[in-house]
């Protein structure tokens, strides 16, 4: 009886679910359904896990940058930059003429765009020697603060020389005097060379010189507003936290591993990538569609048990082999190709670059075909009878049926089709990284069309490329995380806009 | 409807539909040109004129470096191996220009490609079935299962990269297991995933409803149900449909780029010394060296061998994958039809 009365508390009626061995079993199961989630959580939370550490870096980066006045220097250095940028123009000017004005006219355009290109020599010296002594209080100041890229960090802190940095900056600063000096005096020289030009016979070069002129009265123009710049520049003023995350998204410059300035912009790889995937799905998109038309609507059964299988085979073709291929056969062709006499009326061609966006762009259309292909061919299959029948009995034939039923009533499928094409090829590696070059530069959109056949680098190939060598930890690495996440964040959203469509598009049809 | 419209109507479908019939055809005549291309300059290396007719040493060697010399009028190309033996035959000095990984073969990269194969295989469909499993026979149409399928159908979109970048920040570097066999499985083996899902999903969908209505009537669980009803007759199909996924995982360089792969390693993968440090270590991969050939190395006449060679197998390979699961699939549809 005690024993009862002792357990009655716990034999109170409770709701206590028992757990059978069935439970445990769906337990299990959905344990393991739940990977998919757990899978995208985990590459979410490392994405950032290693790469958010970034904006920090790179803020300590451009606050270093401002404060031992590598701004400075690179305020003068630009006005150098564009000296030298319309010496170039002479030189430019001077190779289309070589063939139309006679050698006396050439020998004084020489002499006046040597005298032109000397003016600059004050300048350029200016340069060099005050971007020395910012690089190497740079260097004191990272060694200061123990900064890891700067190699720093073995020698600590308290091994650091003490850095005298009021002076050198004040040094440094002096030479905004010298710089309104030098740069007028270069102005002088140019105003005098400008009032004797060089004469030329042939209307067009003359034409190309007048306006090189007025790029030069131009230049000349805001060489004071340049002194005021310098002269209002202050390296304690503080640079604000945003601009850590705008230097990266809205950056045009990707330089690593350089003696002046590591700037990390994204802008470079995403046009890239970009030009790529334009260049494919401009292909890949009538290919595909039309061969998933002719499939579906066209082709005989037997033709069909042909296609579809061989687009499978294409489909499996490893994306290296594929990248490999571009090197070895498709680069040199293309570049074969528009040296030859058919092609001699586009204006880019002949091109320089063998691999290029549109050599990593013809072979990813390739590898996008297939997706596009079987996803509208489904597409275009689940398009109920009834709409075809209808349009059979008003009298419509195949291509009408085709172009004015079918494609619209699938057409929300055949458009997910591509996106989930384009998230094929934005997000593919091998190819882009063996063929499209690797040159980290916004290619010359002057240029036209001629700007799809110059090297780029992509989001994917640049990871694939510098992850092996960076150094754990360092901002570089952290740098190529966010490069991650980014493309990880573009994918995710083409996917979900995709399904999206596809989910409406059964609403409106099933 | 006047004739002369019905003429031209005429005509602009038998056009169309030639230029439909065009661009399907170019697809396929782009995609034959490539296996012509890589398979005949490829088949150079594979196979040899005199018997066995196959290039042995290529299929049995590791990658070595090529020297190619003159020497008395004559020239020479040999392997690293070859070329020792040669100086102490010949003791004088020669200049030879040397080619990295252009002689020797490629065996330990298809042993590497082989165990990274098997190893993410299990993994991903131990995982991918059992999900299957709950999301066909378990779950009802809730929220969370929504949420579970569109889960599924991201992670298939995700580029092979983030998933290299995610397999090493997370088992490389935090869960400190370097550059191994074990990081490359479930690094492969969670990208090949939803592939996996889907393709169990949908046998076990064709399994029909009957077989587990009448189970479950006979007073069987719901596990028993699943076991002796379900899974017999889904099996092959959830098999058939993952070789295909097979062939992706053997062709994927960029996920074990930084997980798995060495460009070179002396020793195979059993030469280790504790029978522990055999997931830990890492193994060179086929796709990964033909990446290393075709862009560290310069296309000349000597690495061409190498280049070829190598994409030929990794084709070959992939090809009689797609091919085993294209006919095995065709052979299951007309077995298992109800």
């Amino acid at each position: 009886m005690a024993e009862v009365v002792a357990a009655s508390p716990l034999a109170a009626p409770r709701p206590v679910r028992r757990w059978r061995a069935d439970d445990f079993i769906k337990a299990f199961f959905g344990s393991n359904a739940l990977i998919a989630i757990v899978v995208l959580a985990l590459i979410t939370i490392f994405l950032f896990r290693e790469g958010f550490g970034f904006f920090g870096q790179n803020l300590r980066n451009i606050r270093l940058y401002r404060r031992a006045g590598l701004e400075y220097v690179d305020i003068m250095r630009d006005t150098a930059n564009a000296h030298a940028a319309l010496s170039r123009g002479l030189n430019l000017t001077r190779k289309s003429a070589q063939t139309t004005e006679s050698a006396e006219t050439l020998a004084r355009f020489d002499q006046f765009a040597t005298a032109f290109s000397d003016s600059a020599e004050d300048l350029n010296g200016l340069v060099s020697d005050a971007g020395e002594k910012a690089v190497a209080l740079r260097d004191a100041l990272a060694l200061q603060a123990g900064d890891v890229d700067r190699g720093g960090e073995n020698e600590g802190r308290a091994g650091a020389p003490p850095v005298d940095e009021a002076t050198t900056i004040s040094a440094l600063r002096a030479n905004t005097a010298t710089f309104a000096a030098i740069t007028s005096t270069m102005a002088e020289k140019i105003r005098g060379l400008l009032k004797t030009p060089p004469t030329f016979e042939n209307a067009k070069t003359k034409r190309t010189f007048d306006s090189w002129s007025k790029r030069v009265e131009n230049y000349l123009a805001i060489l004071p507003g340049t002194t005021k710049k310098l002269q209002s520049w202050d390296p304690d003023s503080p640079v604000p936290a945003y601009r850590a995350v705008t230097s990266f998204l809205f950056g045009r410059d990707w330089i690593t591993a350089s003696f002046w300035q590591d700037w990390y912009g994204i802008i470079p790889l995403l046009v890239g990538s970009i030009m790529v995937s334009i260049v494919a799905l401009a292909i890949a998109v009538p290919f595909g569609v039309a061969s998933a038309i002719y499939v579906s609507e066209i082709a005989f059964p037997a033709e069909k048990q042909l296609i579809k299988p061989y687009v499978e085979f294409i489909a499996a073709i490893p994306s290296v082999v594929l990248g490999f291929f571009g090197i070895a056969v498709v680069g040199e062709t293309i570049r074969h190709l528009s040296q030859s006499r058919f092609f001699h009326w586009v204006g880019f061609f002949p091109i320089s670059e063998r691999l290029n966006v549109f050599t990593a762009g013809s072979l990813l259309a390739l590898m996008a075909v297939p997706t596009i292909f079987t996803l509208a061919e489904d597409a275009l299959r689940n398009v109920p009878r009834g709409f075809k029948e209808a349009s059979y009995a008003l009298g419509a034939n195949r291509l009408q049926t085709i172009g004015r039923v079918l494609v619209p009533a699938s057409l929300s499928g055949i458009v997910s089709a591509v996106l989930l094409g384009l998230g094929r090829v934005i997000g593919e590696t091998m190819v882009v990284l063996l063929c499209a070059g690797n040159r980290i530069a916004i290619p010359d959109f002057t240029q036209g069309l001629g700007a799809f056949f110059q090297p780029v680098h992509t989001m994917t190939g640049i990871i694939a490329q510098e992850m092996g060598e960076v150094v754990r930890g360092s901002i570089h690495y952290r740098a190529l995380f966010m490069v991650g996440l980014v493309l990880f964040a573009i994918t995710l959203a083409i996917n979900y806009g995709a399904q999206k469509l596809v989910q409406r598009y059964r609403m409106s049809i099933g | 409807m006047s004739n002369a419209r019905r003429t031209r109507n005429r005509i602009a479908q038998t056009i169309s539909f030639w230029l439909f019939r065009f661009a399907t055809y170019a697809i396929l005549a782009a995609a034959t040109y490539i296996f012509l291309d890589i398979g005949i300059k490829g088949s150079r290396t594979l196979f040899t004129a005199r018997a066995p007719f196959i290039n042995v040493p290529f299929f049995t060697q590791g990658p070595q470096t090529l020297f190619v010399f003159d020497y008395e009028g004559k020239k020479y190309t040999l392997s690293d191996r070859e070329f020792r033996a040669w100086k102490i035959e010949h003791p004088v000095e020669v200049e030879a220009t040397s080619v990295a990984y252009s002689a020797g073969g490629v065996w330990p990269c298809i042993v590497g490609t082989g165990l990274l194969v098997i190893g993410s295989m299990i993994f991903a469909l131990a995982v991918g079935i059992c999900s299957a499993i709950y999301l066909n026979e378990y779950s009802q149409n809730t929220r969370s299962i929504r949420l579970i399928r569109i889960a599924i159908l991201n992670l298939a979109g995700v580029p092979s990269i983030v998933f290299g970048l995610f397999g090493f920040g997370l088992f490389v570097i935090f869960l400190h297991w370097n550059v191994s066999l074990l990081a490359g499985w479930f690094t492969l083996g969670l990208m090949i995933l939803p592939a996996i899902i889907t393709a169990s999903e949908e046998s076990l969908r064709a399994v029909p409803n009957g077989l587990r209505e009448g189970s479950l009537a006979l007073g069987a669980t719901k596990w028993q149900t699943i076991r002796k009803n379900v899974l017999p007759y889904a099996v092959p199909g959830i098999l058939t449909s993952s070789i295909l996924g097979i062939g992706r995982v053997a062709g994927e360089t960029a996920p074990i780029m930084f997980t798995a792969a060495y460009a070179l390693r002396d020793e195979m993968p059993w030469q280790v010394q504790r029978w522990t440090d055999f997931v830990f270590q890492g193994v060179m991969a086929l796709p990964y060296h033909i990446y290393v050939v075709s862009s560290k190395i310069p296309q000349n006449e000597y690495t061409e061998r190498m280049q070829y060679g190598a994409a030929c197998i990794l084709l070959l390979l992939v090809f009689a994958i797609a091919l085993a699961s294209i006919v095995l699939r065709e052979r299951t549809r007309k077995r298992l039809s109800w």
